[in-house]
């Protein structure tokens, strides 16, 4: 293998061939490039899908609710449901071993003026809890606690982009913003890792302040939750099931009713992705595969030439003394160095430009393409395997040359 | 050193089969120098090939310096024409890309000699054949005797048992025929066994024995004076 003769012989034959080793290397390193290329636009929709939620915990479990669509219990359908408080204090009751945080969710559009600077955002009133389902990331101040919500205190947390927008040179903390034209005063300031620019658009307030403000009522828009993170996906997706359940019996709703009672896991979202990916990935595989396929094809055809136009040399060779896998040795070196080394300019070459422009590219469905050291083995491995393929018939061919045959003169 | 006991071979044309060699009973003594002559289609480049190992007999008995040559397999087959012989060709047969040291020094290199006594081994024959100074000129860079002085290195550098050549001269003009012979007669001289396959007068009487081929049958085969090259040259 590492005989330096041999490698003499290959670089002649290869400098003898310029035009057309390139053009059979150039067939090989496009379908290492567009494989490496497809993988690593795999990569960037995981990427991008994964990014969006990553400022959430990814054991959450989201319950909304609406009108029923089947009648049930004596209830006709087109029934609203409604969660409450006590939905809350219920679920957590039910499940006090599987529920890790818990929070009830109301949002409201929030017109906002500090001094003359005024903006649209969304108001969230929620619990303390809140802050470790959402990952919310506190940069200045606190977040909303026990004692806000005891004493319903007209306290905001409020997003980044509000204090860029609103704030000039003043210092947020400790001022009061108004809100649909009540004073609230800032306590935090907050951050999120998410790509959703919106997420630092949102004002956190005490739910019960927020549901004194809007009439003294008990209503909930939504129910946020994570449950114990040592779920497997199983356990997760049956966790939901059961809250589901659960509350379907508790508002009188028909258990194969869709539209009333809907809980979000996003356990079920992140194994749906990954599910979607792997099947990317193996397709982009496959289709990878094939576009080589032809190269090699490419490059057998091409050895097949050299042994034709080599036939004489090789039976001098083998009257010489040449034994039959000194022959196959020397094609199926040269075929795998062949396609081995284009391979590898293929390889660097989408790698490059990945890894120039994958950093910059990040929009919310494709982000970072990338390749991993796992892809460029799988890849070397796949393409010393194809110099074998291409170069196995070309050498069996070239070590059957009879010495006889190739030497007449005729 | 060779032994031919009535050799067979025929060839298979469609459905009719030619029968080229009847029955070769044939010796060669350690040191000899024989020519093998005859018309085309006699059986005499059939004869030289069987004992090239590059073709098996039908039927038959061959011995080589004791080793007796039967159903080789390609592997051993390459072995022993590596061990035992060392071929001329009437094309010279030079790998056209390696210099003539290279070309010289091939057959080591399938001898597993390491590198750097192969250089030195495949120089001195270079020098032997008078091409010292031509050693890394390619085959394309050397005339037709020049040529066939490198092949006959090649052909001498494994140190063969015996040396076939087919029409060794039969590419070149007389003076380089005769130039040719007269290294061929050189290593003879040293104790060379040598079969030469030609048509050619003049150069099967610079051999010492000639061995008359027709139609598959050995006619005649007789001892000569030898007529030396040299003086020609």
């Amino acid at each position: 293998m590492f005989d330096r003769d041999i490698w003499q012989e290959i670089f002649h034959s290869i400098k003898n061939n310029k035009l057309r080793t390139f053009l059979t290397g150039f067939s090989v390193a496009w379908a290492i490039f567009i494989l490496v290329m497809l993988l690593g636009s795999v990569n960037g929709m995981k990427n991008g899908f994964t990014g969006q939620f990553a400022d959430d915990a990814n054991n959450s479990i989201i319950i909304r609710t609406g009108s029923t669509s089947i009648a049930y219990a004596g209830f006709e359908a087109d029934r609203r449901i409604q969660l409450r408080n006590d939905d809350v204090e219920y679920i957590s009751k039910s499940f006090p071993k599987d529920v890790e945080y818990i929070t009830p969710i109301m949002n409201k559009g929030a017109s906002t003026r500090y001094k003359s600077e005024t903006g649209s955002y969304t108001i969230r009133a929620v619990n303390p809890e809140h802050l470790f389902i959402d990952k919310t990331k506190i940069t200045e101040g606190r977040y909303i606690n026990d004692n806000d919500l005891y004493k319903s205190a007209k306290v905001a947390v409020i997003g980044k982009r509000i204090v860029e927008d609103l704030y000039k040179k003043d210092s947020a903390l400790g001022s009061f913003l108004e809100v649909n034209g009540l004073p609230f005063k800032v306590v935090g300031i907050f951050e999120e890792d998410g790509r959703d620019d919106n997420a630092e658009r949102t004002i956190f307030a005490p739910i019960t302040t927020m549901q004194r403000i809007y009439g003294q009522t008990d209503e909930v828009n939504q129910i946020s939750l994570t449950y114990n993170p040592n779920f497997d996906l199983t356990e997760a997706l049956n966790f939901s099931e059961r809250i589901e359940n659960l509350l379907k019996r508790r508002h009188k709703v028909a258990p194969d009713d869709q539209a009333a009672v809907r809980v979000f896991n996003y356990a079920q979202f992140f194994s749906d992705i990954s599910n979607f990916t792997s099947g990317m990935g193996m397709m982009s595989i496959i289709v990878g595969a094939l576009i080589l396929l032809a190269g090699v094809v490419g490059i057998g055809n091409i050895m097949v030439f050299i042994i034709k136009e080599r036939t004489k040399e090789i039976g001098v060779r083998k009257a010489l003394g040449a034994k039959p896998w000194q022959i196959i040795k020397l094609v199926l070196l040269e075929s795998v160095f062949t396609t081995v080394l284009a391979g590898f300019l293929g390889m660097l070459f989408a790698s490059l430009i990945l890894a120039a422009i994958g950093p910059n590219i990040d929009t919310p469905a494709f982000s970072n393409p990338s390749v991993s050291i796992s892809t460029v083995l799988t890849a070397t491995i796949i393409l010393v395997v194809s110099g074998v393929l291409a170069g196995l018939i070309p050498s069996i061919k070239a070590a059957n040359v009879k010495p006889i045959v190739a030497l007449s003169d005729k | 050193m060779i032994e031919i006991k009535d050799l067979h071979k025929s060839y298979k044309m469609g459905s009719n089969s030619l029968h080229v060699l009847k029955g070769i009973n044939f010796t060669v003594e350690d040191g000899e120098l024989v020519a093998i002559m005859g018309s085309s289609g006699s059986g005499k480049s059939t004869l030289l090939n069987i004992l090239g190992m590059l073709d098996g007999a039908d039927s038959g008995e061959y011995t080589l310096d004791g080793v007796p040559i039967k159903n080789l397999s390609e592997t051993k087959a390459a072995e022993y024409r590596n061990k035992f012989l060392g071929f001329v060709f009437q094309s010279f047969n030079l790998i056209n890309y390696k210099s003539a040291l290279e070309n010289v020094a091939l057959p080591l290199y399938y001898q597993k000699v390491p590198r750097k006594e192969r250089q030195e081994k495949a120089m001195q024959y270079l020098d032997r054949v008078g091409l010292k100074p031509w050693a890394n000129h390619l085959p394309s860079e050397l005339s037709g005797g020049q040529k066939q002085r490198v092949a006959i290195a090649r052909a001498m550098a494994a140190e063969p048992k015996v040396l076939l050549a087919d029409e060794p001269t039969g590419a070149l003009d007389s003076t380089t025929s005769y130039e040719v012979m007269d290294l061929i007669q050189k290593i003879n001289d040293d104790g060379n066994t040598i079969l030469v396959v030609t048509h050619e007068e003049d150069i099967a009487h610079m051999c010492k024995r000639i061995v008359h081929l027709k139609d598959g049958i050995i006619v005649e085969d007789k001892k000569i004076e030898q007529v030396r090259a040299g003086q020609y040259v």
